[in-house]
């Protein structure tokens, strides 16, 4: 039996490290969930949980943003 | 400030970020100076309604806001007495859309305009050509 081609060994590996990008990829659609982050002049943040009253007013003024954009 | 200006940083940002749906420059009363698609009312409205919620949240206002929705991703920053808000496509890169947004604002901002680094047409390309002839 040959040796395999060195280009074939090169696209297996492109190919192997696509497949892997991919799977993040799809990992992460997954598993990302709704989210509000919020930062402050001087570097604090908070994020601000949907179920919360102020994660409530964030949430609707973004899908009001998000309409403005579609119109 | 001109009014071009705006409209260019608007541009620029439909140039870098290829998720970008639309953006526009408020003013510190939130006014739209310049908006991308959609109603410059509509923007005004949801914009300043954006900035609102996100200083309500703790009491403070805010450097930059970053809500990740079903429907897309709205983005808000503020620099130098403006502000941008923008909506994007789902799972962009949302540094790389904060960064951009920050940039473009503080070239605004400043008041040195924003760079026009827009390919030349074919009609300019000529024309600088003859100059340099």
């Amino acid at each position: 039996m040959s040796p395999a081609k060195p280009h074939r060994l090169l696209l297996d590996r492109v190919s192997g490290y696509a497949d892997e990008a991919g799977a993040y990829l799809r990992r992460r659609r997954m598993t990302r969930n709704p989210f509000a982050r919020v930062t402050y002049p001087g570097g604090r943040s908070a994020a601000y949980e949907p179920e919360t009253e102020a994660g409530r007013r964030l949430f609707l003024a973004a899908s009001k943003l998000i309409d403005a954009a579609r119109d | 400030m001109r009014a071009v200006d705006a409209d260019l940083a608007v541009a620029r940002m439909g140039q870098m970020s290829p998720d970008l749906r639309g953006c526009a420059v408020l003013d510190g009363a939130g006014n739209a100076l310049a908006c991308s698609g959609g109603g410059r009312s509509g923007w005004e409205r949801a914009g300043s309604g954006f900035l609102e919620a996100a200083d309500a949240a703790d009491g403070d206002p805010v450097a930059q806001v970053h809500v990740a929705t079903e429907d897309g991703e709205a983005f808000a920053v503020r620099e130098g007495g403006l502000a941008m808000v923008a909506v994007a496509e789902r799972f962009t890169l949302s540094s790389l859309m904060l960064f951009d947004m920050r940039t473009v604002l503080r070239d605004l901002a400043t008041g040195e305009g924003v760079p026009d680094r827009r390919a030349a047409g074919p009609a300019q390309t000529a024309t600088s050509a003859e100059d340099r002839a």
